[in-house]
């Protein structure tokens, strides 16, 4: 027999052959050690294959798909019951609160939604003036640039290369000076 | 199988209980196949769910020639491919990959072969094997993990897939062969 191909390995190793195909390729493993080696190698690959660890559902996946499929339905005596308990629990809590404090619990409850909304309406008003300023402000800053640009351009349509050279490196020389300046001032301010 | 099919009639009669028992023995298999080919535990945990749903609402139509276990996993196949269709991910076109030479692996046994298998520890080679299918083919991934974890016979994935026997055992070579030559660095 010739050596055997890869496929064949694998399937040899799965018992996919029948008892006389596995008694050739057993002969044969028997005499070639190259065959007997390429085996091995895939013999450890399938048992690490085989038992790669498996995810486990969480303990209560069955319920949640049971409820996703037979959704329980409320029924009016379930209903009937809950809205019983609710009403009884809000009348047992301020009776609570009455004997408790000696005050109106629904007079507290009443004041204090409206200083609520009291307090709502004005942060309201307060957010929408200052919308209105800063949109205010962008106007200007934009007019003032465009103004600034405009400016500009005609500057150096009127002047020539040279002046405008000129007036670059003054208008740099006087702030300079003047960062220079404002400096000295803060550092005497400091040091008296 | 036959337990299936009766667990199947009784839920059609309207008994939960026997879905039930259906869920509780598959959620598991189903888990760990959606899991390996969409990679992230809470999307394989909801895909799984989605596609029990799925099955519910299609059990009558379900023919009992077939196996159970094989309709479901087809099921569970559509909807990881919808999922990916509509994520415009093309994992599951075969001729995508069928002009690159990693999936036609040799048919011989080369000379010099590496024996790097046998230098790792089991646990450190069961976790290379888990990043290794996330390299390869997802059309060759599905196949192994039916293969391989879930232990289905060729006979049962040709079911599922609808293709020849030696089709499929040519495919589960071809995805074996890979994951080793990804363990080899050579993909």
């Amino acid at each position: 027999m010739t050596c055997l191909r890869i496929d064949q390995i694998y399937l040899y190793l799965e018992k996919e052959f029948s008892p006389s195909e596995n008694k050739k390729i057993e002969e044969h493993l028997a005499s070639c050690l190259k065959c007997k080696n390429a085996l091995e190698e895939r013999r450890i690959l399938l048992q690490a294959s085989e038992s790669l660890t498996l995810w486990e559902t969480p303990p209560d996946f069955i319920r949640q798909v049971m409820a996703q499929i037979f959704p329980e339905k409320v029924t009016a005596r379930s209903w009937f019951i809950t809205m019983a308990v609710g009403f009884s629990s809000i009348i047992l809590m301020f009776l609570a609160f009455f004997l408790l404090s000696g005050q109106n619990l629904a007079r507290l409850l009443i004041n204090l939604s409206f200083s609520l909304l009291d307090l709502v309406r004005n942060i309201s008003i307060l957010f929408v003036k200052l919308f209105k300023l800063a949109t205010l402000l962008v106007k200007i800053i934009v007019q003032f640039s465009r103004f600034l640009i405009e400016g500009f351009a005609r500057l150096t349509t009127i002047l020539s290369p040279e002046i405008q050279i000129l007036l670059i490196t003054l208008t740099l020389i006087l702030s300079a000076s003047l960062l220079y300046g404002m400096r000295r001032k803060f550092m005497t301010g400091e040091k008296a | 199988m036959d337990e299936d099919k009766e667990l199947i009639e009784q839920t059609l009669k309207g008994e939960r209980e026997a879905f039930e028992m259906i869920i509780r023995k598959y959620q598991q298999p189903l888990l760990n196949y959606i899991g390996r080919m969409v990679g992230e535990r809470q999307l394989a945990l909801d895909f799984t769910q989605e596609v029990f749903i799925k099955t519910y609402s299609s059990l009558h139509s379900y023919k009992p020639q077939y196996k159970f276990r094989a309709w479901l996993f087809k099921i569970a196949s559509n909807f990881i491919i919808d999922y990916w269709r509509k994520k415009k991910i093309d994992a599951f076109s075969i001729d995508q990959y069928q002009g690159r030479d990693y999936n036609r692996p040799s048919l011989q046994i080369p000379d010099d072969e590496p024996s790097l298998v046998r230098k790792l520890e089991i646990s450190q080679l069961r976790e290379r094997i888990e990043r290794a299918l996330e390299k390869i083919p997802a059309y060759l991934r599905e196949l192994f993990v039916w293969r391989h974890i879930n232990e289905f016979s060729y006979e049962e994935i040709a079911e599922i897939k609808g293709l020849p026997v030696g089709t499929i055992k040519n495919r589960v070579f071809q995805a074996k062969e890979l994951i080793r030559h990804v363990l080899e660095g050579k993909e």
